[in-house]
């Protein structure tokens, strides 16, 4: 395995070296946890390396090793060593191209004429995990490539794809079996001592137990929706039919051997009903399960957990369908029968832009599983907002949800669905009685199915603590935006499974269900004041200066101004809480950040929402995930999390539910993102911006507005902007800095470290000695007096 | 005192048939209008209202009066003038006046009887007058355009300095690109100018006419006569693309010239000696295809460009992807694609060679993929707001003119100045300790005029 031990070299370099640039790049800072080496099979962190040799200017060359078929003009891919692969957006098969790609690979970036996606370990297992065979994937990359197929990516894809996905978990009837459709694989794994121990054998059977139970799988989808009638102004209607004859026309251009190949794909996935397989199985004790599946990675063959829950009759079916009237988007339809394919379901991941309707998705599989659910969101506006949405899409009674926060929590007592936070489910100290009844009433359930909302966002530190608390038959991850800076999204994998279903940013805008987003970056020149103190400050403080910059507030004004006279619905983000604060009073407009209590936040999104005289409000960072307003449609942000991909897409999520009735602008929503010229904001915000990039969007830069100079704003003369600077440079170092969120995942402790010297230690730069109490003491005679 | 600072390289300016014929001298044009061939380029080249002119008096013996001549159009009296202007700078007609003294037009008598052999018959054949047997090694379009495409791109390639193919690159090319300035002799060794880079990036007929240029201005140099040069030229641009010619009746001179034109690339002929030649499409596009869009005829397109900044080029060529590389990090080269991606490093690097934005730009646009082509604009508006960002951002100094004042005796004298520059608000900068200050440029002369007063009231 010397791959794999100098990928971990490389690893440990990077991080080293990461930690040196840690102070000045803002990275993502999650807890590094160290042991999770274990849960993740070695294979794994393989990659597919090959050394090629490179041309006179630098570039991989593969002109030598790789060779055009003769037809190459009408075959979609080129297939570089290396695992990456380009697509071209313009070929008669892309559509079938694409969603083979999705299967077995990564995205990297979709831009509009050629994508390039990435074979790793993790898209590979993924493949398997949903069906795909290892002979079927190099055989239909090989048809589709314009060039041979380089002998690194087969061996890459044999290696990887040979022991994954083979065997399963499944819970049937009540009990643990380990599956599988290759009987040499079992009876592999049987002669390993620890499996065999956890092997459970029936009484009577004694020695003869060594045979394998042989059974069937149907591979009939669990999935059952309401079809909507197809109308005749239907848009998923059009592009179907439209597509359909295209391909027809398109067919004599078309190499006869991809054909033949997507007709075998198709098929398999229309006629479900007709494959039945044949599988083996063993039964396992439940009490050795751990053990089995550390064991099963450990060989390299980790397990998939499936759930047949038709057949589960131990835990009660709850009475919950979706309403007649809620009808899926075909995306979303198509993650789902990803889920439910064999008629069991699947854990996994699935990824879908902001707004395009994650929480139906959920939804629908709660009705589709019908067992206990429990839900996981990441804060408790999020909590409330599930709750809503499933009364809205499902026939669930009230009484069966149970919310379960710090704020909010219902009677556990016969209920079938349950809502909560992470943080509140890995809270590892002392709780509340209350609480503590909860929890270990949550402890004891079986759970059908449980749902983790905005998954990338979770540690797997913490992760590791729900999922060991909660026993769940099947886990399903939602989230956005499949990205980290520090590469751990990868562990997800094996924690909740692979990622099943990556929808296209830009389809789905093209189609109408998402926003068509306008993004643009604002440049604001310093000011020369400012400039002179920003460049002799440290890094915190030039953060604040950048922020404060007061062409970035004029310009911010101007923009709130032009979109409220538009009738349009303005957020305003930032992370710095001083900057917010002056922003919004300067303003006039409600903030909210992370002290403001949950029925201030409530009250102030819903005037936000109904409220004529409330158009624009200023948020911190509590509002990236899962605020979902679905009136706003213009962002402008002011400061942001050092480099953060996730986050700038996290943001621009929060306007891009689809819009009524304003089809026909070319955009219909606005995402400003206001940068400090000069400062290291820039860098930062080219930074943040790769990930839209990659998913086709494309920023625009504004360097001036056209009769900014006519409108009356605040901060235009000099004495203004002087008297600004000097409340900048009086700003405490805590000001400063970002703010922590109470109950965030990020969060490092209560206590923080701050530089000084001794000068400041002993009052020299004004600083005063006091003593703050923590809470106000107060005698056991008044306690009863104290208010609720 | 006032200083300017030029910090940009000069941008590489391709001069059209037009203003090339402008400069030079009359009994040059004299002579070139004894051939039809030259007179029918020229006429064609000449503006509309110019070429009507042309048209009208073609016949008419004597000079025709101006006012009549202002009268045959009712365009605005400024486009009149130019298309008058046009025909003067070029000799096409000369100013005579009517035996009435009213000033009137004359058109050169040798262009005129040029023109009508060109556009009535009648005269010699212009080339080849000749006829030839028929070719044993009869060669096609597709290898001429490829023969010549090759020749050409040996120049490029030589310019880049990559090794391909460059051995046929002989001395009379070297001169004429380090005639140019395209070239430099830096350390026995030719190599690029900023100059040059911006002609790589030209497209191959503007690219060919610009060097044809240039190398006209060699030729006196070498001992050869322009107009025979010239002449031949216009007469290869007037020939047809697949067919032979015979080089019998032609002098010394234009012999040495054909040589010369088949190392471009312009004509094939299979061995110094033989008898016939094959004009390329270079050389027949040579005059008509200026004027046409900038669009390369030679090639379909080739180069995606995406909204993420990657540049995709589907070529093989080494020569396209040297270009690519001056602007792009190049990423991958698969056999007939290369990945690239523009970068502020990459493109700054272009730009601090010389080349400008607007040239990249170009570039990508010109030799854009039929798939870009559907988009408009086809250069996705990002990308080129970027670059020409890019290009801003090297340029943010501003510069005013100044005049500055030292060398003061007292420190005194120096705040008496500094003082009432300052009260007059044309101060723009102070240095005490050195007594150094300086105006603006418009307070210069209010400055003076106080210094003046002072030392001479003193």
């Amino acid at each position: 395995m010397a791959g794999g031990k100098r990928d971990k070299k490389d690893k440990e370099e990077r991080k080293s070296k990461k930690a040196k640039y840690d102070a000045e790049v803002y990275e993502d800072d999650d807890d590094v946890d160290v042991d999770n080496a274990k849960d993740v099979p070695q294979s794994a962190t393989r990659e597919c390396v090959e050394a090629a040799p490179e041309d006179e200017f630098g570039a991989q060359d593969y002109r030598k090793t790789l060779e055009l078929k003769l037809d190459h003009g009408s075959r979609p891919l080129w297939i570089a060593p290396n695992g990456h692969i380009f697509l071209e957006s313009f070929s008669p098969v892309y559509r079938h191209a694409h969603d083979f790609l999705i299967a077995i690979s990564e995205p990297v970036c979709r831009p509009i004429h050629v994508h390039e996606y990435k074979l790793t370990a993790y898209s590979l297992y993924a493949a398997v995990s949903v069906g795909l065979q290892t002979n079927d994937i190099i055989e239909y990359l090989r048809r589709l490539s314009k060039t041979s197929l380089p002998t690194g990516i087969v061996e890459f894809i044999k290696l990887c794809t040979l022991s994954y996905g083979k065997v399963k978990l499944v819970l049937k009837h009540n009990r643990y079996f380990v599956e599988s459709q290759y009987p040499d694989v079992l009876q592999k794994l049987l002669k390993d001592p620890y499996i065999q121990q956890s092997r459970k054998r029936d009484q009577e059977e004694g020695a003869g137990g060594e045979d394998l139970i042989a059974g069937q799988l149907s591979g009939k989808s669990a999935l059952q929706l309401n079809k909507p009638a197809p109308k005749p102004g239907d848009p998923q209607a059009g592009p179907s039919t439209g597509e359909n004859g295209e391909s027809e026309e398109n067919k004599e251009t078309v190499p006869e051997d991809i054909y033949e190949l997507y007709d075998k794909m198709d098929k398999e996935d229309d006629d479900e009903d007709a494959a039945q397989l044949k599988t083996v199985s063993f039964e396992v004790n439940q009490d050795m399960i751990e053990v089995l599946q550390k064991r099963c990675i450990e060989l390299e063959h980790p397990l998939l957990a499936e759930y047949d829950f038709r057949n589960d009759s131990i835990n009660p079916d709850v009475n919950i369908d979706l309403k007649p009237s809620t009808v899926l988007r075909p995306y979303q339809e198509k993650s789902l029968r990803k889920m439910f394919g064999n008629g069991r379901a699947r854990s996994g991941v699935i990824v879908l832009p902001c707004g395009a309707g994650k929480t139906l998705v959920g939804v629908t599989a709660a009705c589709t599983v019908r067992k206990r659910c429990i839900c996981l969101a990441t804060s408790g506006v999020a909590v409330e907002q599930w709750r809503s949405q499933f009364k809205m899409w499902s026939t669930v009674d009230d009484s069966l949800i149970c919310r379960f926060t710090s704020d909010a929590k219902d009677k556990p007592m016969g209920c079938a669905i349950c809502i909560s936070t992470y943080s509140m489910l890995a809270h590892s100290t002392k709780r509340s009685w209350e609480a503590d009844k909860m929890m270990k009433w949550l402890q004891n359930q079986e759970w059908g199915l449980m749902v983790l909302d905005e998954v990338q966002t979770i540690p797997a530190k913490m992760f590791r603590r729900v999922l060991t608390t909660v026993n769940a038959h099947c886990k399903l991850g939602l989230t956005a935006t499949l990205v980290r800076e520090d590469d751990k999204i990868a562990d997800l994998n094996f924690l909740i499974g692979p990622k099943l279903y990556e929808a296209n940013w830009m389809e789905l805008q093209n189609l109408g269900y998402i926003a068509r987003v306008q993004c643009a970056e604002v440049w604001c020149p310093m000011t020369p004041e400012f400039y002179r103190e920003y460049l002799v400050m440290k890094s915190q403080r030039k953060l604040l200066l950048s922020t404060m910059n007061p062409n970035k507030f004029k310009a911010c004004q101007f923009l709130v101004r032009y979109h409220e006279r538009r009738n349009d619905k303005i957020i305003v983000f930032s992370d710095n809480v001083f900057a917010l604060k002056h922003y919004a009073v300067k303003l006039n407009k409600p903030y909210l950040y992370g002290p403001t209590s949950q029925g201030e936040r409530l009250q102030i999104l819903q005037n936000f929402q109904h409220n004529p005289k409330v158009n624009t409000i200023f948020v911190s960072k509590v509002a990236d995930t899962s605020f979902d307003l679905p009136e706003a449609n213009v962002l402008i942000q002011i400061s942001a999390h050092g480099g953060s991909r996730r986050q700038e897409a996290q943001r621009l999520g929060r306007i891009l539910r689809a819009k009524k009735g304003s089809a026909a602008e070319e955009y219909n929503a606005f995402f400003y993102s206001l940068v400090s010229q000069d400062t290291n904001e820039m860098a930062f915000s080219l930074k943040r911006q790769r990930f839209l990039v990659n998913q086709g969007y494309s920023y625009k830069v504004i360097t001036k507005f056209d009769g900014m100079e006519q409108e009356s704003l605040h901060y235009k003369s000099r004495e203004e902007q002087v008297q600004l600077l000097q409340k900048v440079l009086a700003a405490t170092d805590e000001d400063a800095e970002e703010e922590h969120v109470l109950g965030d995942i990020t969060s490092k402790g209560s206590f923080h470290r701050k530089v000084g010297s001794m000068n400041s230690l002993s009052g020299a730069d004004d600083a005063v000695y006091m003593e703050y109490r923590r809470q106000k003491f107060v005698h056991p005679l008044f306690k009863k007096f104290k208010k609720p | 005192m006032a200083t300017t600072i030029a910090t940009k390289a000069k941008k590489l300016a391709c001069k059209d048939l037009h203003s090339f014929l402008r400069t030079l001298p009359p009994t040059v044009l004299d002579h070139l209008y004894c051939h039809p061939a030259t007179c029918l380029a020229v006429f064609r080249d000449l503006p509309e209202l110019s070429r009507h002119y042309v048209m009208r008096i073609m016949f008419v013996e004597q000079a025709v009066a101006q006012a009549v001549v202002r009268q045959w159009s009712t365009a605005p009296q400024e486009e009149q003038l130019e298309a008058a202007a046009a025909l003067m700078e070029l000799r096409v007609w000369y100013e005579k006046p009517l035996p009435g003294g009213m000033p009137g037009w004359l058109l050169n008598h040798v262009f005129r009887k040029n023109l009508h052999t060109a556009l009535l018959g009648g005269g010699n054949p212009w080339i080849g007058n000749k006829d030839l047997t028929i070719d044993k090694y009869a060669k096609d379009i597709p290898f001429l355009d490829k023969y010549a495409l090759e020749r050409w791109e040996c120049v490029l390639h030589f310019m880049v300095g990559s090794n391909q193919g460059t051995d046929g690159v002989n001395t009379d090319i070297t001169d004429v690109l380090l005639h140019s300035g395209l070239m430099r002799v830096d350390e026995g060794e030719p190599s690029i100018t900023a100059e040059g880079f911006q002609f790589l990036l030209m497209d191959t007929s503007s690219q060919v006419w610009f060097f044809l240029l240039q190398y006209l201005d060699t030729v006196q140099s070498r001992g050869m006569d322009l107009v025979e040069c010239l002449t031949f030229l216009f007469q290869l641009s007037f020939s047809t693309l697949g067919k032979d010619y015979c080089t019998e009746g032609m002098s010394e001179n234009q012999l040495r010239f054909l040589q010369h034109l088949r190392e471009f690339g312009l004509v094939y002929q299979r061995k110094r000696k033989s008898h016939r030649y094959y004009p390329t499409r270079l050389a027949v596009n040579i005059v008509s295809g200026l004027s046409k869009a900038a669009v390369d005829t030679h090639r379909p397109g080739f180069i995606v460009v995406e909204t993420n900044y990657r540049v995709y080029a589907y070529t093989d060529s080494p020569l396209q992807i040297a270009l690519l590389a001056l602007f792009c990090d190049m990423l991958y080269r698969f056999p007939n694609m290369a990945a690239a991606n523009l970068s502020r490093t990459s493109v700054r690097a272009a730009l601090s060679r010389g080349i400008t934005a607007d040239q990249i730009l170009h570039y990508l646009q010109s030799h854009a993929h039929p798939e870009m082509l559907k988009n408009s604009p086809v250069v996705p508006p990002t990308i080129t707001d970027q670059v020409k960002l890019w290009e801003l951002e090297r340029d943010r100094f501003k510069f005013n003119d100044g005049v500055m004042y030292n060398q003061f005796l007292s420190q005194a004298d120096f705040e008496l100045l500094r003082n009432y520059a300052k009260d007059m608000n044309v101060l723009v900068w102070e240095m005490p300790e050195k007594r150094v200050l300086i105006v603006t440029k418009s307070g210069h002369d209010d400055v003076k005029r106080f210094w003046k007063r002072q030392k001479a009231s003193s």
